[in-house]
């Protein structure tokens, strides 16, 4: 599509009503952007998102074209807003599809894979050369405690919107092995902190300069990790304070759930709809639970340092002893660099995994790892490359009704899924994506607001279009061509046929033609939801 | 027993995982009963005296900049008095650009080095530059994957990333051959040693795949106040496991470049290293002339 018309794609977007919000960042996209459906959904509107990972160039026109009529325009929707992840390296390359965002978030800038993408000073200038061409009332929400994202393109006249954690209860002590320490993005010198939440996210300030983290609008004040499951945050706004309870363990979800709710309030969906977060599941490999053999196992998606070190942080939180696999793998022909399991925090948990199994085709890498990290003896590490047979080992090792805790990346991850589907444990991906859709087009809405809520101030309402009717030509063929049919004769005997005339056609109704009119197809839904 | 540790700039040129070379060399000593001080040298501090081993990594270009400035100005003479009364050394990636004579980006001024090592970097381009648009060009300019070395009789393995134009003068030694990779600056030799000095393109965490690189500097630096002192030899199956893991995903594909008798052995101190295989293009060629002839 896009070779055959490289226009198209902006075009499809142009024409989502409520415009579209992006999401992008090094973690936590695809948790933030599922999080903000749900309370897109809440709140009446139909989000158009790009499914887990489609987060190029080319998922998202997949994701234009699957929600396009067979003209290749969009179905008439005015509740349509587009929910964009956007892979932070891909930035470049997808917005120019993108004309008019109405916000984007930022989540946060981590190094990750270095042999791809360089070092994070190179996808920040990346970020903000391409936010240069931003319409100027594009709203850009950013994490206040990530001081590289907090001071992103700072000469912008684009309104900006901070979040951050006010909370300094589960702050740690010293900063974290896994930081990146960042410098003062003005002037170069060594950031102070006086709290820090993980890497190098938290209350910084620049002695040097006297630039410091700007005060967040959508603030955690209260947060409360409940073991490896879930989290309580309470989430003070601009205008109130509400608390949800985020069925996903550790401090990285909670920023997710910061960022998703930042982005809900600019959209100006109600204060109730913000609860919906506490429906969301667990995106597939985000912490996602698949009963085997009575045993909880658990898929958690690691891809980097910090990715790798939050989630076992995450997952160990409470300090009790697990049954672990880890995965470490690459994918062949891209990305061959694991140099970073060295910055992953394997040391703080050295005693708390029982039978720690390593697989994926780089396993013997991690294993060296995990023995330089002091866990107990080398030997009691299984090291097994293949997933299904180290799946199968660590499954052996977990006694019925105990979890077992899959932390990896992609590759270990989709062999064990793919062996869980075969035996119909899971289903595939793709029909998890389209059933969650379908539920979530049947489930019940709540019903906030007898309207639809206000177009956010930087969304242009769509142009309305008028489609004029072709002229029907006649063409006469010669009568030596027409084949010698005869009089139509019924089909079955003593039956009529029976032309339609235009009488009988619905009146042609122009698309795009009034905001007003589908009147009737809003209040259907509505009944439907009502009604279930 | 115990030794000293100076690890440069743990907070700026510590970003490819480089942290593993200093994990290698505590754990292995501690294994030994030798103890280990680890003193952190950042922006500003002087390089003290009797350390018996010096570490640093690689960093992002800004950081190389604040980084190299520092090093002229601190610590270069320190380092430099160190190599030279025994002390080993173990410079990567971004770290091994620093200690030769100097670094030239693409754009703006170059940067002197240490001067440790007679080799020199210039660069085919600075990731910082707004020449770039997008991912794939900047890639394009820069040698990313795995590098197999021979040294001496011994094989060593890693992964590169680096722009590829680190140029030998007449007094440095190579480390070793390529076998499989880019090296130094495509012509067959990798990274530098001088005495207990190590300087290497193996990017990151180099040592843990590679004991018998970790035991020669932890001997060397063992040995400056303990000579003769021998090393225990310590159960490497899994290191051992990882380091023929890396050979197994190279050597399939038929990409190990045949050493011919002779060369590996004859490579001495004075030697200009030797093309081993014709250039890419015509473009780089020249610009290996150019750097070759540079100082």
């Amino acid at each position: 599509m896009l070779r055959v018309d490289p226009g198209a794609l902006g075009g499809m977007i142009a024409e989502l009503a409520r415009g579209c919000v992006l999401v992008t960042g090094s973690n936590g996209k695809g948790t933030t952007c599922r999080m903000l459906a749900q309370i897109m959904r809440a709140g009446g509107l139909h989000p158009v998102l790009n499914g887990e990972g489609s987060n190029q160039l080319s998922g998202l026109a997949t994701t234009m074209v699957a929600h396009a009529a067979p003209t290749g325009r969009l179905r008439q929707d005015f509740r349509a807003i587009g929910l964009f992840e956007v892979d932070e390296g891909s930035f470049p390359e997808v917005m120019p599809h993108i004309r008019h965002p109405a916000a984007i978030v930022v989540t946060n800038l981590f190094r990750d894979q270095l042999d791809r993408y360089f070092e994070p000073a190179y996808i920040m200038g990346l970020l903000e050369r391409t936010m240069r061409s931003l319409p100027p009332d594009t709203t850009l929400i950013l994490n206040a405690d990530d001081p590289r994202i907090a001071c992103l393109a700072a000469d912008l006249p684009n309104p900006r919107l901070y979040f951050g954690m006010a909370d300094t209860g589960p702050c740690r002590s010293e900063p974290d092995p896994t930081s990146d320490c960042p410098r003062c993005p003005r002037c170069g010198g060594e950031l102070a902190y006086s709290s820090v939440f993980y890497a190098h996210l938290g209350h910084w300030a620049c002695p040097g300069c006297g630039l410091a983290r700007p005060e967040p609008d959508i603030r955690a004040t209260g947060i409360e990790l409940i073991g490896s499951q879930s989290t309580r945050l309470e989430i003070a706004t601009p205008a109130a304070t509400t608390v949800i309870s985020v069925p996903l363990p550790g401090l990285y979800n909670a920023y997710n759930a910061l960022a998703a709710v930042a982005a809900a309030t600019q959209c100006q969906l109600p204060e109730e709809s913000l609860q919906a977060v506490g429906e969301i599941t667990a995106g597939s490999y985000r912490m996602e639970r698949v009963e085997v053999d009575g045993r909880d196992v658990y898929l958690a998606l690691a891809k980097n340092a910090n990715g790798y070190t939050e989630v076992l942080r995450a997952v160990l939180g409470d300090g009790l002893p697990k049954r672990m696999l880890l995965g470490l793998n690459t994918n062949p022909g891209k990305q061959p660099d694991t140099s970073w399991i060295w910055d992953v925090d394997f040391d703080a948990i050295a005693g708390l995994v029982l039978v720690p199994v390593v697989s994926g085709n780089r396993a013997a890498d991690l294993a060296v790892r995990l023995k330089y990290a002091g866990w107990p003896d080398p030997g009691d590490v299984i090291v097994q490359p293949d997933p299904v047979a180290a799946f199968q080992a660590a499954l052996a090792a977990t006694p019925p009704g105990q979890p077992l805790w899959i932390v990896s990346t992609s590759v270990v991850l989709s062999g064990i899924r793919a062996w869980l589907r075969r035996h119909g444990y899971v289903r595939e991906l793709w029909q998890e994506f389209a059933r969650e859709q379908q539920e979530q087009a049947r489930r019940p809405r709540l019903r906030i607001r007898p309207q639809a809520p206000a177009l956010p101030a930087s969304v242009q309402p769509r142009p309305v279009r008028r489609r004029t009717a072709l002229p029907l030509q006649t063409v006469e063929l010669p009568a030596a061509d027409m084949p010698s049919a005869g009089p139509v004769r019924p089909l079955v005997a003593g039956s009529t046929v029976s032309m339609p005339t235009t009488a009988d056609l619905p009146p042609l109704i122009a698309e795009g033609d009034d905001p007003a009119a589908p009147a009737g197809r809003e209040a259907s839904i509505e009944d439907r939801g009502a009604g279930l | 027993m115990k030794i000293t540790i100076g690890y440069l700039y743990p907070d700026m040129m510590s970003t490819f995982g480089d942290r593993g070379n200093v994990e290698t060399v505590r754990r292995r000593c501690a294994w030994r009963g030798i103890g280990t001080e680890i003193t952190e040298l950042k922006l500003g501090d002087p390089i003290p005296a009797g350390l018996d081993l010096i570490l640093i990594g690689g960093g992002g270009e800004a950081q190389q900049r604040l980084v190299a400035a520092d090093l002229h100005k601190v610590k270069a003479p320190g380092i430099r008095d160190a190599v030279a009364g025994g002390t080993a050394a173990l410079a990567v990636g971004g770290g091994f650009e620093l200690f030769g004579r100097f670094c030239q980006p693409e754009r703006g001024a170059e940067y002197p080095g240490v001067d440790l090592f007679d080799c020199w970097t210039i660069r085919r381009s600075t990731l910082l530059g707004d020449d770039y648009g997008t991912i794939a060009q900047a890639k394009a300019d820069r040698v990313i994957g795995e590098l197999v070395v021979q040294w001496d009789d011994r094989l060593l393995v890693g992964f590169e990333n680096h722009s590829g134009g680190t140029y030998l003068g007449t007094a440095a030694q190579p480390l070793g051959l390529v076998l499989t990779g880019h090296g130094n600056s495509g012509t067959g030799t990798e990274g530098v040693i001088l005495d207990s000095a190590v300087g290497t393109n193996l990017r990151g965490p180099c040592l843990p795949k590679n004991p018998a690189l970790a035991d020669f500097l932890i001997a060397a630096a063992v040995g400056r106040l303990h000579p003769g002192a021998e090393l225990m030899p310590l159960r490497d199956e899994l290191e051992q496991a990882a380091h023929d893991d890396c050979l197994q995903r190279v050597l399939p594909a038929g990409r190990i470049r045949r050493v011919r008798p002779g060369r590996a052995a004859g490579t001495g101190p004075a030697r200009q290293p030797r093309l081993t295989r014709p250039q890419r293009s015509p473009q780089r060629a020249s610009r290996t002339t150019d750097a070759a002839t540079r100082p």
